[in-house]
């Protein structure tokens, strides 16, 4: 169940992001629907089924994201293994973390784009990514909070729906 | 060491799962530009979502166009009868250029070029981050499209293409920081390299001694085995010529408009480059 929702969710991301928003939104930029369900992942999700389903998610990334294959893939796991190693230190009940995440999973896909571009690539991304960088951010960041509002809104309206990671949180308080 | 081992069992499974990306990138990226297996199913899954969305997309605005802003009609069809009477007497003269084009061609004796087959194609799909440029078409080895071939619109040339799948392809666009197009400043054959800059481009390596202006149109060269001769690029947008060195750095703005990017021509088959130009 929980792998139908994440895949399902990939999967509408991926086609949102690829077809849907170009039309709709007349920005340039557009949201990381799928970053921010990494970060999810890493915030609610253990290792041994959050760390291959991020690197499946960047995989499938890969096909509609520039001309590297495998290059989201190891990004989304870096940033999956990122958010992890960091949820301990922070309270996770608290739900502008995830906001908090986002900003940083951004300023992180950044860091390795440039990282993974001079090393392996010709070099010349990092004029494009620092140029966007602040407004990817904040659209990302946009994104992230209309998601947390509409699957808040959604659980108060179907209770019966489970979202996963939000449930866990749930069931803290009623034990 | 047992002990160790199991102790550090997370961060050594983390560490080889990090490592087996790494190297699995790596690997890629050393691979020839075919698509794999898995792109090639991604993408044949993918289609009918993108290309469903992008007919409801085309015959809503259809829809809107046609039937909503009637009121803009009359005024448009003016202009357009106006413009046209204007691109009859052009095409007059075109057509006096071409003949004499081809009698001096007959008379110096210059190889026929080789018709370029095109095959239209819609994009149905774009690049899922910020930070690259492609695009998606709906045309791919079932039509006769390999990785490599040239794509372009009437304005100018849009990108190559770097991955097909059965029915639909991705086309690297000329703005991708990863692109690169052998290009001549159109008015004075100064050779140079056009790379991507997101929305802009850059002519590297033109020579600092070339006089290169705002304005002047940079077209394709023909020599970097991709596109054909002289197919537009862009204009010049600003020219930075420094104190010393060897090259200036010039910007330019593409001649295609990538944001309204709808239907493109992919290039099935190169002319042949004139060797005497």
């Amino acid at each position: 169940m929980r792998l139908l929702f994440y895949a399902l969710f990939g999967l509408m991301g991926l086609v949102l992001q690829a077809a849907v928003l170009p039309h709709l939104v007349p920005l340039q930029f557009k949201p990381g629907l799928l970053l921010i369900l990494v970060v999810y992942l890493g915030i609610s999700e253990k290792a041994g089924f959050g760390a291959p389903l991020a690197y499946l998610f960047g995989l499938l990334f890969d096909v509609f994201a520039g001309a590297e294959p495998g290059r989201y893939g190891l990004l989304f796991l870096l940033l999956y293994f990122s958010v992890r190693g960091t949820i301990g230190f922070f309270n996770p009940e608290n739900p502008l973390l995830l906001l908090f995440l986002v900003a940083c999973g951004t300023l992180l896909e950044s860091s390795l784009l440039i990282f993974l571009d001079g090393f392996f690539a010709a070099g010349t991304l990092w004029p494009i990514v620092l140029r966007a960088l602040l407004p990817q951010l904040l659209v990302n960041v946009i994104a992230a909070g209309v998601l947390l509002l509409s699957v808040t809104w959604l659980q108060r309206r179907f209770p019966r729906l489970r979202v996963p990671g939000m449930q866990r949180l749930d069931e803290r308080y009623e034990s | 060491m047992f002990d160790l081992l199991k102790r550090y069992r997370r961060q050594i499974l983390a560490c080889g799962l990090i490592l087996a990306a790494l190297l699995l990138y790596s690997a890629n990226l050393r691979r020839s530009g075919a698509a794999s297996f898995f792109e090639r199913a991604v993408l044949a899954v993918t289609a009918p979502i993108l290309n469903g969305f992008d007919t409801v997309w085309r015959s809503a605005t259809g829809t809107w166009d046609h039937y909503l802003w009637l009121i803009d009609t009359a005024a448009e069809n003016d202009r357009l009868n106006e413009e046209n009477r204007r691109l009859q007497s052009d095409l007059i003269a075109v057509q006096e250029v071409g003949l004499a084009n081809e009698r001096l061609r007959r008379l110096l004796d210059f190889k026929e070029e080789l018709a370029v087959l095109t095959l239209p194609a819609q994009v149905i799909g774009e690049d899922a981050t910020s930070w690259f440029r492609t695009v998606v078409i709906d045309k791919g080895s079932d039509d006769g499209v390999a990785e490599g071939m040239p794509v372009v619109v009437a304005e100018g040339v849009v990108g190559r293409t770097i991955r097909v799948a059965a029915g639909q392809s991705r086309v690297l666009l000329i703005t991708d920081a990863s692109s690169a197009v052998a290009s001549l400043v159109q008015k004075n054959r100064t050779r140079g390299i056009c790379r991507g800059e997101g929305a802009s481009l850059t002519l590297d390596f033109a020579l600092r001694l070339k006089e290169i202006e705002i304005g002047d149109l940079i077209v394709s060269s023909g020599t970097g085995g991709v596109f054909p001769k002289g197919l537009a690029i862009g204009h010049v947008e600003a020219v930075s010529r420094g104190d010393f060195g060897l090259f200036q750095t010039v910007t330019v703005t593409p001649t295609v408009d990538f944001s309204r990017l709808e239907e493109v021509l992919i290039l099935l088959r190169l002319p042949l480059v004139d060797e005497a130009l």
